[in-house]
């Protein structure tokens, strides 16, 4: 279980286990942004759900770490369900901006609670989020979100995603779609969340602002939207980027910028995007096989690492 | 089956480079260990401090203060020949107040920099975050500017330097009830800020132990500029003195928008987070009168004082304030332990640390309790008088 | 009695609060309304505005009226420059890559600011030493307003109007507006799109670009960061009222900010974030197009 720990440096596999937590942070929003297309602006309000649901049942019940990251799951996703129902009826940037006011309220309100600490925040969480843990749990979404893509299920998404007046029309559910979608994706937030919590120990509302739903937007939106491989590439290099350019401490938020608008101005569809699944599924449902062909091979790539 | 392999050759060639940059990161890093060793054989190397701490988010301001206080901190001592013979030399990391950053941070300061202590973080949360590491990588961290509770808990490596609110706060406010007079306190916390939230308690119980009333409590958050309706509310219930919690940008902000509503005689009491000549610059003749608690009195300056803030309006062109003064303390009071010890071992001279009594400091005359906390004795009640801290009272503080 | 004379300090107050949300809310909508993006650089135009407005009135001495006149041109420039080099190339791709370069850009703005001022607040000279004295007036039941308020809600007033003169009276206004009715045709009927885009771009920054010289008069400070709150409030302005719509956008900035001020006046300060954001879902819940936007059906 625990072969791979300690096999790197101390501060590459810190940074490896952050990349895992953020691949598994995109690979939530792309099911609800990229595979589904609602745009969700407030994605890190789940994960901070997960986190704080997670870190309880550590420190207060003391239970595995397995109970912990499924309480986390649990409860995002129970959030989820909760603000997915209604809000999934509006379309487009009307739910971008109520996702954007659920994560402002959730963070406000965790500003309030004094059973979780209010600024101050939880400490003292027990660090359990190992690489070894991390990548099972990465390995584990990764082949759920290709079920879930390869399903009839996943094609429905799709169809809603490209038209959902058509998708309707078909004879698809689209809002029970929606939701469901949206209760997985934030299922899969609240597991980042609890990983976080435990590797980070410490919890503090202030850390899942804003920000960091647009961070990880940016990744999903890099690497390609709706790509499985391509959100987790565009996770790994905008994880590791701001790592990278450490060496100029001064310029490197502006490199970061910069290097958004850049890749956005040479590959708009994301790294991957338009190299696979959007524009073969437009073609025919064949293509399908041949995105997760794709997949596979991804697969191979990884590993080979 | 074209298109499969061109994104197999797409994701493959992208999938390497990314990992190629983050190998470059790392690389980086590991061959400077082995030349380090080389050089020891020769002469001794320069030994390295980590800064930790936010240069471009949202508490970019108190990082940046403390690296320029470190910065000073190491060319004064590597002008006056370093420590043991060794230069000290700052590594600088920002974390853009991110957790998970900050830990990469400390990991790699750690293991790849084989710094011998981490300054920083000025902030109790990332303090915490990053404290674990740093114990169990058996180094020393000083944090110039965490003030909440369960810090120097975490283990023998990590102290800080610091005011601590337990002290200053409670007899700011016995001395606000008591000698000031003034019974009915509006009591203003920054909701987002857990240096506020912790310190706003300790006000709170100082308030009514003396037998004061609050009248009245707003919250405001960091970061805010519009305080409008929360001093309306203030004026409505008729207090007799605003005390904030929080930070001098906040802080200045406030008594600007008091006096715009016509409270012309009220004034703020606040904790050493005014400490900044921000305060009045945003406040103007605002914050004329307003007190607050430091570890130092500019007034009465100790000859240390007089010089650090001679010597710093020289160099940067503008007063220092109390981030900077903690930073430069926090790098003086390694050199102090290691001199001390006679050892840069992180492992030897944590113990010479704990163990300085009255070091007089620029943030004030600094001992360490036996339980690592920071005592700074006496108090100065400061208030502030043309533009500058005058002194009101010095209170001693029992050991 | 002293209910009323709270309730109105607390709705001027909150008008004042308004009307910087509306002046920036107003560039997002109008943006929106012509390309659907969201353009996330707008808070941090609004920024630069304001320290634009800094500079000049600091460093060049120059009139206030002056320095907002410059600082307006400043952002006018600005952003038909980044509009060019960062959106102009992806209006046909998805609307999500825009949305990326926005933030992108914004991230740029705030660091380069950061990197040139340093992360300290900036003070803005008092208005005492530049124009008047602030006093204040008796209004009815004992509720005063001043003479900053007075100032902040005027000049967004006569800015609004302007805008709504130039939207509605002017030909570019209606080119404008045929060109966000319906990009393709607009181009087909001969209106030259691109420019269009850049007026709509460069009016409703300078719009921005007054807001954040106003906002430094108003509250005496900048900062690098200052765009970033705001611009969400917004943003989220903008779709209260319903995102496109030009008095939308004014009438939701105002909303926000009383709302906002209200949650105060009862005594629920520290919770003033979420029921401002809570309203707002409820108003999309009940009317999902925002107050004053038109239903727009959408063509399989």
């Amino acid at each position: 279980m625990t072969l791979l720990n300690g096999l790197l440096p101390p501060y590459i596999e810190s940074i490896a286990i952050t990349v895992g937590i953020y691949i598994i942070m995109a690979l939530g929003l792309n099911l609800i942004t990229g595979v589904t297309g609602q745009l969700s602006l407030g994605h890190a309000a789940y994960m901070s759900i997960g986190a704080y649901a997670s870190a309880v049942v550590s420190l207060q019940l003391g239970m595995p770490f397995i109970f912990a990251l499924l309480a986390g799951g649990i409860a995002a996703g129970f959030f989820g369900l909760i603000i997915g129902y209604p809000t999934l009826r509006l379309t487009g940037d009307y739910l971008a901006i109520a996702t954007l006011g659920f994560g402002e309220i959730v963070k406000s309100l965790l500003f309030n609670m004094p059973i979780v600490g209010g600024a101050m925040g939880l400490a003292g969480i027990p660090f359990k989020s190992t690489l070894t843990v991390t990548l099972i749990v990465v390995i584990i979404v990764i082949w759920m979100m290709v079920r879930v893509e390869r399903s009839r299920f996943g094609r429905a998404l799709l169809a809603i995603r490209e038209d959902d007046i058509a998708a309707e029309c078909y004879g698809i559910n689209t809002s029970l779609y929606k939701v469901k979608m949206f209760v997985l994706g934030t299922f899969i937030a609240g597991i980042g969340g609890a990983l976080w919590a435990h590797k980070i120990m410490v919890l503090q509302p202030r850390d899942f602002g804003f920000m960091k739903s647009i961070e990880i937007l940016n990744m999903v939106v890099l690497g390609g939207l709706g790509s499985i491989p391509g959100t987790v590439l565009g996770a790994i290099v905008l994880t590791s980027i701001p790592e990278v350019l450490r060496f100029s401490s001064d310029y490197r938020m502006l490199l970061y910028g910069a290097l958004l608008v850049i890749m956005m101005r040479f590959r708009p569809n994301g790294l991957l995007g338009g190299v696979d699944v959007t524009k073969l599924v437009k073609k025919s449902i064949k293509s399908i096989t041949g995105s997760n062909f794709a997949d596979k091979e991804k697969k191979k790539v990884k590993g080979g690492n | 089956m074209i298109k499969s392999r061109k994104i197999f050759w797409v994701l493959s060639i992208l999938l390497i480079l990314s990992l190629t940059l983050v190998g470059c990161g790392g690389q980086k890093e590991e061959p400077a260990p082995k030349e380090e060793v080389k050089k020891e054989a020769k002469a001794p190397a320069a030994l390295k401090i980590g800064f930790l701490g936010d240069l471009t988010g949202d508490t970019a301001m108190y990082g940046q203060n403390t690296l320029d206080g470190m910065k000073m901190a190491v060319e004064d001592i590597n002008a006056a020949g370093g420590v043991l013979g060794s230069n000290f030399e700052i590594v600088e990391a920002d974390h853009r107040y991110d957790k998970a950053e900050a830990a990469n941070i400390v990991q790699k300061f750690v293991n790849s920099d084989k710094v011998i202590a981490v300054i920083g973080d000025p902030t109790t949360g990332i303090t915490k975050a990053t404290a674990p590491i740093i114990n169990q990588g058996s180094v020393v961290q000083i944090s110039a500017g965490a003030t909440g509770p369960g810090v120097v808990e975490i283990g023998p490596f990590i102290f800080r330097n610091t005011l601590l609110d337990t002290v200053g706060g409670p007899t700011t406010m016995d001395y606000l009830v008591n000698e000031l007079g003034w019974k009915k306190v509006a009591l203003i916390t920054a909701v987002n800020n857990d240096f506020s939230v912790g310190l706003s308690k300790i006000f709170k119980e100082g308030i009514l132990n003396n037998g004061g009333e609050v009248v009245i409590e707003e919250s405001v958050q960091d970061g805010d500029t519009d305080f409008s309706g929360q001093v309306s509310n203030i004026k409505k219930s008729g207090a007799e003195v605003i005390v904030f919690s929080g930070y001098y940008t906040e802080g200045g902000l406030i008594m600007k928008e008091v006096r715009k509503q016509g409270m012309n005689e009220i004034i703020m009491v606040g904790g050493d987070g005014l400490q900044a000549p921000t305060f009045w610059e945003l406040g103007g003749s605002a914050v004329e009168g307003s007190v607050s608690y430091a570890g130092f009195s500019p007034e009465q300056p100790t000859p240390e004082v007089e010089k650090f803030i001679e010597r710093f309006k020289a160099k940067y062109g503008k007063a220092p304030d109390l981030f900077h003064a903690q930073g430069y303390d926090a790098v003086m009071l390694v050199a102090e332990a290691i001199k001390n010890a006679n050892s840069a071992d992180p492992k030897v001279f944590k113990d010479a640390l704990a163990k300085i009594q009255d070091y007089p400091g620029v943030s004030g005359n600094t001992s360490f309790d036996a339980n690592r906390e920071p005592i700074k004795s006496p108090v100065y009640l400061l208030q502030v008088k043309d533009g500058n801290w005058s002194l009101l009272k010095k209170v001693p503080v029992k050991k | 009695m002293d209910f009323t004379s709270n309730f109105i300090v607390q709705l001027i107050n909150g008008i004042a609060l308004g009307s910087t949300y509306a002046l920036i809310a107003l560039g997002y909508t109008m943006v929106y309304g012509i390309i659907m993006l969201i353009n996330f650089a707008h808070g941090e135009i609004y920024m630069v505005g304001a320290f634009v407005g800094l500079a000049l009135v600091t460093i060049f001495k120059v009139h206030i009226i002056i320095a907002f006149l410059g600082a307006m041109l400043f952002c006018m420039l600005m952003a038909v420059s980044i509009e060019i080099i960062a959106y102009r190339p992806l209006r046909r791709s998805k609307r999500l890559a825009a949305l990326i370069s926005a933030i992108g850009i914004s991230i740029i703005l705030s660091n380069l600011v950061n990197l040139l001022v340093g992360p300290k607040p900036q003070t803005f000279p008092s208005i005492e030493k530049i124009l008047f004295e602030i006093k204040s007036f008796d209004l009815i039941a004992g509720a005063q307003i001043n003479t900053l308020q007075i100032l902040l809600i005027i000049v967004s007033a006569i800015l609004m109007i302007g805008l709504q003169y130039i939207v509605k009276r002017t030909k570019v206004g209606k080119a404008m507006r045929a060109t966000s009715q319906d990009y393709d045709t607009a181009a087909l009927m001969g209106i030259n799109v691109n420019r269009i885009i850049s007026y709509t771009f460069a009016i409703g920054s300078a719009l921005a670009g007054a807001g954040g010289v106003l906002v430094g008069i108003y509250f005496g400070v900048v900062k690098y960061n200052m765009g970033m709150l705001p611009g969400m409030k917004a943003f989220t302005a903008a779709v209260l009222g319903g995102i496109g719509s030009i008095p939308g956008a004014m009438f939701g900035g105002i909303i926000l900010g009383v709302i906002e001020m209200m949650t105060v006046a009862i005594g629920f300060s520290s919770y003033r974030d979420a029921i401002a954001f809570g309203i707002l879902i409820l108003v999309l819940l009940i009317k999902p197009t925002g107050l004053f936007g038109k239903q727009i059906f959408k063509k399989v």
